[in-house]
């Protein structure tokens, strides 16, 4: 499914942007990652696409909707957007076991108990987590609790799936499985996703398309090799450069 | 020099802060406690607690957890300022508001029920319960506030994705893990309940309410030895109670974990109150006028009113500020006092916790943790027993040595420093622990011995958290009551009691209990604001 930017801005009391004039059309089945230092306005942009933050300018649409168009006051809340997402932090709830984590969003989609349990073993499989159901979060390694994020982002089958830095506090082998995992998935059910990240090996390896941010503002938009062979800003050539 | 420093703060906690109430439970035997439980008014005493306690906790909860929520999850307006507002109440001693709600809703004059006709009767079981609750919901809301703003919001934040509304994440996610700070506000609530000694003076009396705290200063005050002896019974059973559910509420249900802490700082994303926002913003408007400006501006009324209990404009004047301020010889005195105790006890505790602070941050000696924790059960127990306590120990010398402190304003001010220290120990124990232990290493490097470095470095660094230490002892003690109603005599009456004296006998034509709560709570509001602006918001409600 897509989701279009049309000239999005986030300001701040104290006229700092946080995001400014961000126009980007991600297609369905598109992988996108958002490519930055910290600060740059990536996640804030991610959070914008979930409704966890407001823009003050411009129209964020999801397929044809429009979920933000802060000039006819139109808002739809987080949980109407039907849009899933990774945290860094996983967001794991502790006081559930792992059957209920990834059942929770279709809690909300009338769904018979029996749908619900077919629907939470499947995507269980699919992150290789199955057979662990009754585990509690405390009981799991930290791969696996990122493993229950996606399942529970995956099983509502979301418009578009958002993951926020959400390698980062993996060790490096466990990193570089999972990624080629993501990109798997991803392709295996054409998902629309959009992957925030300041590790451009991350980027590169994985996305179709690279949205590279700086300050609040796009300053390249390409595939992996374009930007990495044709650097259209100062800032992005010195970004490629020192990050080999 | 550091473990000299160290042997005089444990000597200084075991003969202060742990020997008294050891003696005290000691004292009685096993026929007197039977006595006690066989005595009728004891055993009355006894459930009215459990019964007043219980349910003070549970309005609490009732109205912090909500309020708490909506405070900090949603985007209500203006919630910084009405945050402050609902807190303000923990710094108010709970004996102004029930001289408040007794102008407005005694049974015979009060002005809710001549001027608007109600039929309230602030003499009572609810009566009681709503002004405990008033003031001890902050207990609650506080507990609460600093669990959802420890907590991790992408928790919450994962539930709207996955569909859940506002609510359905409150039930589902927040409410489950809050759960610890919840019970522990709940029993911080229920044990000051248990606590406390001037609402259930003077609401309960009239009532006919006796608590187990007004039951032992009955029991004192009866002067004879069997009567000492009851008080004693009876405190060490509250005591015993009040330390054992704390002890058992921190380590199973209300133990905090640690996933609540959150792993990147983002700003929660607010739930939007469509429809619910104005309704919600006029509900927390007048919750706010209930508990705190409706008893307020009795007390001022009192205050201002020539003839209690009737209301018009010509009533109005300032003959009771004349009065109680001027022409009332005890007033100069009990200000004076409390004012002198006040400086002393902060002073002291701020001294003393600036060393015993320092052990539990920078050292890994064997106890280091024991010492704050011996430090805090008088905090923990209740007032009415540690002052039991101390004129137990005291008042033939130390245990038998050295000149006998009862009746003199020592002995009050051996109350406040025991009482209090664990508030300035945590206050400075926090500073010390935002210092990088390096600092101390580099000046040790440079030759600065450890007196030197704690006067050089660690002084000025800690500055603010000495000054919010001696605001935190000074501003409970200005008006403290509990403990020195059973501590004063003749000349030593203090803010506290002068205020509990005119209020339940002394003052006949009435309003001068009032006139001092407006100056204690002028006092607090002074310095809780001061604190605020001097710590740049760091520290004060």
């Amino acid at each position: 499914m897509s989701c279009k930017f049309q000239n999005v801005g986030k300001l701040f009391p104290g006229n700092i942007w946080a995001v400014k004039d961000f126009s980007l059309e991600i297609k369905g089945g598109e992988f996108v990652s958002f490519l930055g230092p910290s600060g740059c306005g990536k996640t804030t942009t991610l959070r914008m696409i979930a409704g966890l933050e407001e823009n003050t300018h411009g129209v964020i649409q999801i397929d044809n909707d429009v979920v933000s168009d802060p000039k006819n006051k139109k808002f739809l809340p987080p949980e109407k957007r039907h849009v899933g997402m990774m945290f860094q932090s996983y967001a794991v709830w502790p006081h559930m076991n792992v059957f209920k984590n990834v059942a929770y969003p279709l809690k909300f989609q009338n769904l018979s108990k029996s749908k619900i349990k077919e629907d939470v073993t499947a995507v269980l499989k699919t992150v290789e987590l199955d057979g662990l159901e009754s585990r509690k979060p405390s009981e799991l390694s930290g791969g696996q609790q990122q493993r229950v994020a996606l399942a529970r982002g995956l099983v509502m089958k979301p418009r578009i799936l958002l993951l926020d830095e959400p390698l980062s506090n993996l060790d490096a082998k466990l990193r570089e499985k999972m990624r080629r995992d993501i990109r798997s998935i991803q392709q295996q059910l054409k998902l629309t996703l959009v992957y925030v990240t300041h590790d451009q090996k991350e980027a590169f390896q994985m996305s179709d398309r690279v949205v590279v941010m700086n300050k609040g503002q796009i300053e390249q938009i390409g595939t992996p090799s374009q930007i990495q062979t044709e650097p259209k800003t100062p800032f992005v050539k010195e970004f490629v450069e020192v990050g080999r | 020099m550091r473990i000299l420093i160290y042997l005089i703060a444990w000597g200084l906690v075991a003969a202060f802060f742990v020997a008294p109430l050891g003696h005290l439970v000691t004292l009685p035997n096993f026929d007197q406690y039977m006595e006690i439980l066989k005595h009728e008014n004891t055993i009355k005493a006894i459930k009215n607690t459990f019964w007043v306690s219980l349910s003070v906790g549970l309005v609490c909860v009732a109205i912090g957890v909500p309020l708490a929520w909506l405070l900090t999850r949603t985007n209500i307006p203006s919630k910084d300022s009405l945050r402050s507002w609902f807190c303000l109440p923990y710094a108010i001693p709970p004996y102004v508001g029930a001289i408040g709600w007794i102008i407005l809703a005694n049974p015979t004059s009060g002005l809710l029920n001549t001027v608007f006709g109600l039929n309230l009767n602030i003499y009572s079981f609810p009566g009681l319960v709503w002004i405990e609750s008033s003031f001890l919901f902050t207990f609650v809301l506080l507990t609460t506030l600093t669990a959802l703003d420890k907590m991790d919001s992408s928790l919450e934040e994962a539930a709207r994705l996955s569909g859940a509304n506002g609510l359905q994440v409150f039930r589902d996610i927040s409410l489950p893990l809050l759960k610890p700070a919840i019970f522990n506000g709940f029993v911080l609530s229920f044990l000051a309940t248990a606590a406390s000694f001037g609402v259930p003076a003077m609401i309960g009396g009239p009532a006919r309410i006796y608590l187990m705290t007004t039951q032992i200063y009955t029991f004192q005050r009866m002067g004879t030895t069997q009567g000492i002896q009851m008080a004693t019974a009876v405190s060490v059973l509250l005591m015993i109670t009040t330390l054992i559910l704390l002890f058992s509420a921190q380590t199973t249900i209300g133990k905090q974990k640690t996933y609540l802490v959150s792993g990147k700082s983002v700003r929660p994303s607010l739930i939007h109150l469509k429809n619910s926002k104005v309704p919600l913003l006029i509900i927390l408007s007048l919750l706010l006028f209930v508990i705190f400006a409706l008893p307020l501006l009795g007390v001022l009324i009192s205050a201002l009113s020539t003839i209690q209990g009737s209301w018009s404009f010509s009533n109005l004047g300032l003959g009771n500020f004349v009065r109680v301020l001027f022409e009332t010889e005890e007033t100069a005195r009990a200000i004076g006092n409390s004012l002198f105790l006040g400086f002393g006890a902060a002073l002291i505790c701020t001294s003393i916790s600036f060393f015993i602070a320092y052990f539990p941050v920078r050292t890994t000696w064997r106890g280091k943790n024991m010492l704050g924790i011996f430090a805090s059960v008088p905090f923990s127990t209740p007032g009415t027993v540690l002052a039991l306590a101390l004129i137990l120990t005291f008042s033939q010398g130390y245990f038998g040595a050295g000149p006998s402190l009862y009746n003199t304003l020592g002995l009050i001010l051996v109350a406040y420093v025991v009482k209090y220290m664990s508030l300035s120990i945590k206050t400075v124990q926090d500073g010390y622990s935002l210092i990088h232990p390096s600092l101390e290493e580099a000046a040790r490097i440079s030759g600065a011995s450890w007196w030197a470095t704690l006067q050089t470095i660690y002084l000025p660094l800690l500055k603010s958290s000495l000054i919010a230490s001696a605001f935190f002892i000074f501003m409970p003690v200005m008006g403290e009551l509990t403990m020195t109603i059973l501590l004063t005599g003749p000349g030593l009456e203090t803010v506290g009691t002068l205020i509990f004296s005119l209020q339940e006998y002394s003052d006949v034509g009435g309003g001068g209990a009032a006139v001092l709560s407006v100056l204690v709570v002028g006092i607090v509001f002074s310095l809780n604001f001061a604190l605020k602006k001097i710590s740049k918001g760091r520290y004060g409600l």
